[in-house]
Parts: structure tokens; sequence; C-alpha cells
């Protein structure tokens, strides 16, 4: 770290060339007080800033990848970490807490590429035990509004099942037999969720693997 | 000259590092639009403020939501506490529809319930300090057990989330009034609780 700052310190004068001479030259004329104002100036731009991109967006630590999904299964607990809670603070999300359930989610397929949107995929398989359980796709941005509005996505009530209990989800821009989820937008990525309520693998997300949460399987794009 | 610049560079590098720190640790505090800070405009009523009320038939979800990504499925509410008042009392009736009440505070969710902990078709959480709880241990009848589920909080503010589950379009009409029955109250000084 050290030695990286040091060098970055070093090669700043030198790569600037005449404006960096002229700028030392001024240094040098008012000299302490105008590198103590560098110095504050520096750590609060750096600091706000760094802080700011953190915190924006998703939680940066304490996510557990279970094949395609990713869950947070200390988000809405106690002992969140400082970036976590800031990160619910400033979306004002209301996470699961973890006698309540645990929330899954995807933006990528079984073969690690994103999910898009022009793309049909099979989700399907089994879910981890839960009382009740949802699974629902969004895009990014606001939805599309000359799609028409079918459904966001299935809950664990209202899903077509085979006769051993397993089910297909078909995601998909155009209608589908079974299970069909339209998807949100034309073209562009996409995220799914799974919300498992009332489960006992909020308690310990070690519990869960690749076997028991739902594979998304692509099965081709649109031209 | 170099030198010089180069320990200001470095002083300026750890203090960001000291800034990023407290930004991050400040935020939650700071933050105007986190949950609890939105969820006290429901502190005057007795009845969870819906925060998620589910699209029935032709009424589309309310658009001003301020939950980020919500659950379709899943009709929220919030009651805000302020535990100085007084214990808060949240009191759920069990119906057919999977309900669950979460409590958080500024540092998180501290306990969460399902109706299926429920007596009797009546689940009551009470909300209170700890020495709000040990008053209520005090004051117990022992011929007369209290089934309230007792919490007692981390710190005096914060909320409880209602959540009531939806599994078909059907049902929604049903979870948004469920979220709304639901009983948000402030339980009044421990004496009255005794004579009750």
């Amino acid at each position: 770290m050290k030695v990286a700052l040091s060098g970055q310190a070093a090669r700043l004068p030198a790569s600037a060339g005449a404006a960096g001479g002229l700028v030392a030259r001024f240094v040098r004329k008012s000299g302490t007080p105008l590198l103590v104002l560098y110095a504050l100036a520096l750590g609060a731009v750096l600091g706000l800033a760094s802080a700011d991109w953190a915190t924006r967006g998703g939680y940066p630590f304490g996510g557990v990848h279970i094949g395609p999904w990713m869950a947070w299964p200390r988000a809405g607990a106690t002992g969140a970490d400082p970036y976590t809670r800031a990160v619910n603070a400033r979306r004002g999300e209301v996470p699961l807490a973890v006698g309540e359930g645990l929330l899954l989610t995807a933006a990528e397929d079984d073969e690690g590429r994103a999910l898009d949107a022009s793309c049909t995929y099979a989700i399907g398989g089994v879910v981890p035990p839960a009382r009740a359980w949802t699974l629902t796709v969004a895009g990014r941005g606001a939805r599309d509004p000359d799609r028409p509005h079918i459904r966001d996505g299935f809950t664990s009530t209202e899903i077509l099942r085979r006769q051993d209990g397993r089910f297909v989800i078909t995601l998909s821009p155009e209608a589908e037999p079974g299970n069909w989820l339209p998807s949100p937008r034309a073209t562009g990525p996409m995220r799914l969720a799974l919300r498992l309520y009332d489960t006992p693998a909020a308690a310990g997300v070690g519990s869960l693997d690749r076997s028991v949460v739902p594979s998304i399987t692509r099965k081709g794009c649109a031209p | 000259m170099r030198l010089r610049l180069a320990y200001a560079t470095l002083a300026g590098l750890v203090l960001a590092g000291i800034v990023h720190i407290a930004a991050v640790l400040a935020i939650p505090r700071l933050a105007e639009t986190d949950a609890v800070t939105r969820a006290r405009t429901s502190e005057s009523l007795d009845h969870p403020q819906v925060i998620y009320a589910l699209s029935t038939g032709e009424t589309p979800a309310p658009q001003e939501v301020w939950l980020p990504i919500p659950d379709p499925a899943v009709a929220v509410g919030v009651c805000a506490f302020d535990l100085t008042d007084g214990p808060m009392r949240v009191s759920a009736r069990t119906g057919p529809l999977a309900l669950s009440l979460a409590a958080h505070g500024r540092q998180g969710a501290f306990y969460a319930v399902t109706d299926q902990a429920a007596v009797r078709g009546a689940l009551d959480l009470v909300i209170l300090t700890r020495a709000q709880y040990d008053q209520a241990l005090a004051d117990d009848d022992e011929n007369e057990p209290s089934r309230d589920v007792r919490i007692v909080a981390p710190e005096g503010r914060g909320f409880v989330v209602v959540r009531v589950i939806a599994g078909l379009p059907s049902q929604r009409e049903a979870a948004n009034a469920a979220v709304h029955a639901v009983n948000c109250t402030t339980d009044a000084a421990a004496d009255d609780s005794a004579k009750r």
C-alpha cells in the first residue's frame, strides 16, 4: 500500500511535465499552508466519493453464492455490517428479517451469462423448504408501458407443477404454454428474485447448495 | 519539495480513509430516506400504515411506494414506535393468509415472528425497553400468565413491519385488509395494565 502511494506521488510531478513544474513553483512559494489544504481537500473528496461509491447500489459484502443465486443472509439482521446498514438506509430498504424469510437474487444463468430480456430461460426444479415462496422478475428502470402487464412473478400457490412436484417456469418475451413469465422489457438486463418466506434456510445458508435451488437454463435468444 | 508533496498526499489518503469510515457509519444516522425516518409518519396511527398495497382487479399497485423492489404478492405495512411514550403493542388475528411481524431498529431487524406462533388465533407482540420489561414482569399476575410475546428493543425508536402473503391474485384484497386489521397501540403506563 505504502509503496504504491509513494510511487504514485513520485510519478505525479514527473508526468505532469511543464504544468507540474508550475505547480511545484507555486507550492514552493506559498509553502506549508497550501500543502495542508491540499491534504485536507484530498482526504475529504476521496473519502466522501469512496463512501458514496461503496454504499450505492447493492450490498458490497456478505453475499453467498448458491449456484446462480446470491443471498445476503445477514442483510436483515442486527449484526449486519456497516456498509449493509448504510445501503439499506440510503435505499429505504426493509430487508427480510432472519425469522421472516430469505431473499435470493440472480442476475446470471447457470453458465454465468447475464440474464437478457430477449432470451428464453427455463427456471425449474426445486425450491428450498419454505412455507411460501415467490419468484419475480424485474428489468432495470421503469416498466415498459407498451408491453402488456400480465404478471411479475409466480407464488408457490399458483404455480403449475408436474406429478413429481417439480415445476418449470418459462421466462420468455413470447407467450409459452405452462408457467409463462413474460420478460419485463424487450431487451436489456433482467434480475430474478426468489423470496422464501418462513424458511428454515434463513438460519443457515450453509445448508443450501446448487441442488436445492431452482436452475436457470438458457434455451435460446431472439436474433 | 517532492518529499513534502508525497507526505501531504499520504496524509490526504489517510484522511480519506478516516472520512470514508466516518461517512459510512454516519449514513444510517443522517439518512432522511431510510425506513425508520419514513415510517415515523405512521406513529400517530393505531393500525399499520400500508406502504405496499397489492393491486386488486383494475386498481394498480400504488406508484409512490418507497420500497425499492417490493414483492408483488406481499402486502406490507409499518407501525413506527417510540418507546419513550410507553411499550408498543402489535396485535394481529391470524387468518387464512400467512402473516409475519418483524421489529426493526436503526441497527437492523432485531426480532421476527410469524402467525404460526399465535396462541388461539391471536398474536400479541409487545416491544419494550429493559425497564418497561422489568416492570411488566413485576406486574404479571401469577394466576393469569400473559400470552404476550415480549421483546426488549435495543433502541428506543424503530418500526414493526407487517407482511401478509397473498398466494393467489384473488387473495390480494384480503391481504390488504389483513394488514389494515392489525392493531398497533402504545400501552398506557404500566400501572394501568396492572388494573386490567
